[in-house]
C-alpha cells in the first residue's frame, strides 16, 4: 500500500481511537473499522504503534534499581514527588519492602519535592532494612529536600551523600 | 498496486500486530495466520479482484485477516488441547534483552516529561478518559490538550526511531 498516502483522519480523533483501541474499549465494529483503516494507511500504524509503546511505558513503573559495589540503588527515572498520594510514593514503598535486599540507597536526586508523607515513607523504608539488619542511605538530594531531612532530624537516622561511591564504601563501616 | 518487498513486510508487520491483537502473544501460529492471510491476499490481487486505492484494499486485507482468524478459532475449538505439560512456545516478539535496551532508550523519552503531562497521558491511555473530561479536569482548552499531546508523542517518537534505526542496524 502506498506509504505517501494522505491520511484524512483528524489527529486528535485517530489519537483516541488509538488510546480506546490499546486499552480495548472500542466496540467491535469501530475495531474493524480502525484495523481496515490502519491496514491500509501507513501514517495511522505508526501513530498506533508510537502510541502503544507509551502507553506501556506510562504503565511500567518510575523506579529503577542498579547494583553498585554489591550494594542496591534504587533511582527514580524522572522527575518525581514524594507527596500525599503520588504514584512515586505508593511505588517508592513497594520497591524498598519487597525485595530482598536490606542495604539500600535511593538516590534523591530527581526528587523536587518531598511532605510529611514522603519523609514518613522514608522512615517506614528505614525501619524495615534496619528490623533486617540492613541499612538506607541517601544519595543527593536537592537543597530543598535535604533541608527538611536536616529540619526533621532525619538526616541523624539516613544520611545523606554526595557521592555514590562513598555511600556505597560507608555501608562497609557498619558494624553487621 | 505494487506490492514490491518492502511493502509486502510491511503488510505483514501490521498483519503480525492485527493478529497480535486477537489472539494474544502466547499464539503459537500468529506467523502461520499472517502467511496465509498474505497467500490469499495476494491470489486475490492476481485476480484483480482488489481495487487500486490503499484505503479499499486495507479494508479487503483487514477482511482477509478476519476470516483467518476465524477459521482458526473454529478449528481450534475442534482440536484437542495440548499436553498441558508441553512448554509454551516461545512466540515473544523480540528477545528480552532487547526489549530491555529498547525500555531504557523509551524511559529516556519520557523521563523528560512534566509530572503533569505525564498524569494527563495516562488518564487518556491507560484510565480510558474521554478528551473532554480531561481537559475539564485538567483546567485546560483544547489546544492546550492537542499540544501536551503532540510534545510528549513526537518526543517519544524520536527516541523510538533512533532506537528502532540502531536495533536495525544491528540485526542487519
Amino acid at each position: 500500500m502506498d506509504a505517501s498516502m494522505n491520511c484524512k483522519m483528524e489527529p486528535i480523533e485517530r489519537e483516541e481511537v488509538i488510546a480506546k483501541y490499546l486499552s480495548r474499549s472500542l466496540d467491535e465494529e469501530a475495531v474493524e473499522e480502525f484495523e481496515g483503516h490502519y491496514l491500509g494507511c501507513d501514517e495511522c500504524f505508526d501513530e498506533l504503534q508510537v502510541s502503544e509503546r507509551m502507553a506501556a511505558d506510562l504503565r511500567s513503573s518510575s523506579l529503577a534499581w542498579k547494583q553498585s559495589g554489591g550494594i542496591s540503588v534504587l533511582q527514580f527515572k524522572g522527575h518525581a514527588e514524594l507527596t500525599h498520594a503520588t504514584k512515586e510514593l505508593d511505588e517508592l514503598r513497594r520497591e524498598v519492602l519487597e525485595q530482598k535486599d536490606t542495604k539500600v540507597i535511593i538516590d534523591l536526586s530527581r526528587v523536587t519535592k518531598i511532605d510529611s508523607a514522603g519523609l514518613g515513607q522514608l522512615m517506614s523504608c528505614y525501619s524495615h532494612l534496619v528490623k533486617n539488619r540492613g541499612m538506607l542511605k541517601v544519595l543527593n538530594p536537592v537543597p530543598e529536600v535535604r533541608k527538611l531531612l536536616d529540619m526533621t532530624g532525619i538526616s541523624t537516622l539516613i544520611p545523606a551523600f554526595h557521592d555514590e561511591e562513598e555511600a556505597v564504601s560507608s555501608f562497609g563501616e557498619q558494624p553487621e | 498496486m505494487d506490492f514490491n518487498e518492502p511493502a509486502t513486510d510491511r503488510l505483514r508487520l501490521k498483519l503480525r500486530y492485527k493478529v497480535l491483537y486477537h489472539v494474544g502473544h502466547n499464539c503459537p501460529d500468529v506467523d502461520d495466520l499472517v502467511q496465509e492471510t498474505l497467500v490469499r491476499f495476494f491470489r486475490a490481487e492476481q485476480r484483480q479482484t482488489i481495487r487500486n486505492n490503499a484505503e479499499e484494499c486495507g479494508a479487503f486485507l483487514n477482511g482477509v485477516c478476519r476470516n483467518v482468524i476465524l477459521e482458526y478459532r473454529r478449528r481450534m475449538r475442534r482440536e484437542p488441547l495440548l499436553d498441558p505439560d508441553q512448554p509454551i512456545p516461545d512466540t515473544a516478539i523480540r528477545p528480552e534483552a532487547e526489549i530491555l535496551e529498547m525500555r531504557d532508550a523509551i524511559d529516556n523519552g519520557l523521563a523528560e516529561l512534566a509530572e503533569r503531562d505525564r498524569m494527563i497521558l495516562r488518564a487518556l491511555y491507560l484510565e480510558g478518559k474521554e478528551k473532554e473530561d480531561i481537559c475539564k479536569e485538567w483546567g485546560m482548552t483544547d489546544a492546550q490538550f492537542r499540544v501536551v499531546l503532540f510534545r510528549a508523542k513526537e518526543r517519544f517518537r524520536r527516541v523510538y526511531n533512533a532506537e528502532m534505526k540502531r536495533t536495525s542496524t544491528v540485526e542487519h
